[in-house]
């Protein structure tokens, strides 16, 4: 096997710029995914029926079709959803968060479920609204147990959102496919595209470990 | 003062309370005894409508808590609660599981909300707890800031769940002193308790309940030395 890496090395920093691209699609997703997320568990915990079956059909829809479909129709029907071409950088964010906002909708809601009962009559006899309630004493108690599988929400959303290179946003997988297309030569290109998501998903699980280190502190 | 009007609750075909009448005055301590599962959680949880009432009212002061038009939350904040498990806020320091609900729901400003929680602190003797977190708290010392925790809303009336029943024995005693104390300070309390030698020192009076019907309301001596009804014999007998 011959690989050469010399021959790409004035392409590196065109090729690490897509690390700020797919950074900016994820964390501005993963943002907007966890607060879409957190309305459609306190949805789907309603008392009112009706929302909860909003939030459980669409979830079901987004969790049983393909990311990449969802941002294809997303990307390519936005003259037809909205009346205009949207970028694709948007169609990318959108998309991703409505999805995961789907995935986290239902992390959350179990975890919410697993917060003793009890701290909500506590909540309750001593006055405490409802929301209130729920935004000050059950879900950062819910949020704190599911951290770690909200982290892999976030890690499995940063290896995915490779799929954007199918409309067209010069994010980290695009950018080595475009290098291996000008060098005739794509192994190479691919593999340090390769090192550099495995790097992000270290950095990410490890930061999401320090995270945790830190909120049980009260145990 | 709670007054409590022909109190019905069902759960399904359950029929958990059977039609309930009482009232308890104003700084009286009121003791609710009886078997297990007979309705003692529910009549009290009835008092500050965390159950809701099937049939019958509930006054809370001058407020019927089972009016829609009544503004449950408001009532609430005049109504303690301790629980058997004490329920703390986990992830709050004790010193914020006190401040809390002072603070978010009375609007109290930051020090004004922690001058009283830390002078409650030292009523139940906790104050060098103030910055732990709940976990690192003894069972008694948990029940002693769920005391204090219902106390920082300033309410007129306290309502005690079995509140050492979960209690390991050695810390049975530190709980009961704060009662006691309480008791003295002329707080109008309710306390479900299999605590007989407690009941009958510091309550005015004991409320016998027997599936879901108040068979005996009544001082606590005559309870403990002559009761009237056969099934508070037969429970005295097994309990003493
Ligand atoms: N949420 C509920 N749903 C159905 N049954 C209940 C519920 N809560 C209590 N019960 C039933 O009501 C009865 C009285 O319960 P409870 O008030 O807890 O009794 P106690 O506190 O005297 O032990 C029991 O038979 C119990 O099983
Ligand atoms: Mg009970």
């Amino acid at each position: 096997m011959n690989l050469d890496f010399t021959q790409f090395i004035p392409s590196m920093p065109y090729i690490l710029k897509g690390i700020i691209v797919t950074l900016k699609i994820v964390i501005l997703a993963g943002i907007l995914g966890f607060i879409f997320g957190i309305i459609l568990s306190l949805f789907k915990i309603s008392k009112f029926k009706v929302l909860g079956w909003i939030a459980d059909v669409y979830t079901s829809i987004f969790r049983g079709t393909p990311l990449v479909l969802q941002l294809m129709l997303i990307y390519f029907g936005s003259p037809q959803i909205f009346g205009f071409q949207i970028e694709a950088y948007t169609a990318a964010v959108l998309s991703f968060a409505l999805n995961s906002g789907a995935y986290i909708s239902e992390i959350i809601r179990a975890g919410i479920l697993a917060v003793d009962k009890g701290q909500q009559e506590a909540a309750m006899a001593l006055g405490v609204p409802y929301r209130k309630m729920m935004w000050d004493i059950i879900l950062p108690q819910a949020l704190k147990n599911i951290l770690p599988a909200l982290m892999n929400e976030f890690i499995t959303l940063t290896k995915e959102s490779a799929i954007v290179t199918t409309i067209g946003v010069l994010d980290i997988m695009r950018r080595s496919y475009q290098v291996g297309a000008e060098y005739y030569s794509y192994f190479e290109p691919l593999l340090i595209a390769g090192l550099i998501y495995y790097l992000m998903v270290i950095t990410l699980t490890f930061l999401g470990k320090a995270v945790e280190r830190r909120m049980r502190r009260s145990d | 003062m709670i007054k409590v009007e022909d109190l019905h609750k069902s759960y399904g075909k359950l029929e958990v309370l059977k039609g309930i009448t009482t009232t308890i005055h104003s700084g009286e301590v009121v003791a609710i005894i009886g078997p297990s599962g007979s309705g003692k959680s529910t009549f009290l949880r009835c008092m500050n409508l965390l159950e809701e009432p099937t049939g019958g009212r509930v006054w809370v002061g001058d407020q019927d808590v089972t009016d829609k038009k009544n503004n449950i939350m408001k009532i609430r904040q005049n109504v303690g609660m301790v629980f058997q498990h004490f329920h703390l806020f986990p992830h709050k320091t004790v010193l914020q599981n006190l401040t809390y609900a002072p603070m978010k729901v009375k609007g109290l400003a930051k020090a004004e909300a922690e001058k009283i929680a830390f002078e409650l602190l030292e009523k139940v003797g906790l104050s060098e707890k103030a910055n732990e977190y709940p976990t690192r708290l003894s069972g008694g010392q948990k029940q002693r800031v769920a005391i204090a925790r219902a106390l920082a809303m300033q309410p007129e009336v306290m309502l005690f769940d079995e509140p050492t029943s979960a209690l390991d024995p050695e810390m049975v005693k530190e709980v009961l002193e704060v009662m006691k104390y309480l008791a003295h300070t002329g707080m109008t309390m309710a306390i479900v308790t299999h605590e007989m030698g407690f009941a009958r020192e510091v309550a005015d009076r004991v409320l016998f309940l027997d599936g879901g019907v108040l068979v005996e309301d009544t001082a606590p001596d005559e309870f403990f030395t002559n009761p009237k009804s056969k099934r508070a014999q037969e429970f005295l007998e097994k309990m003493l």
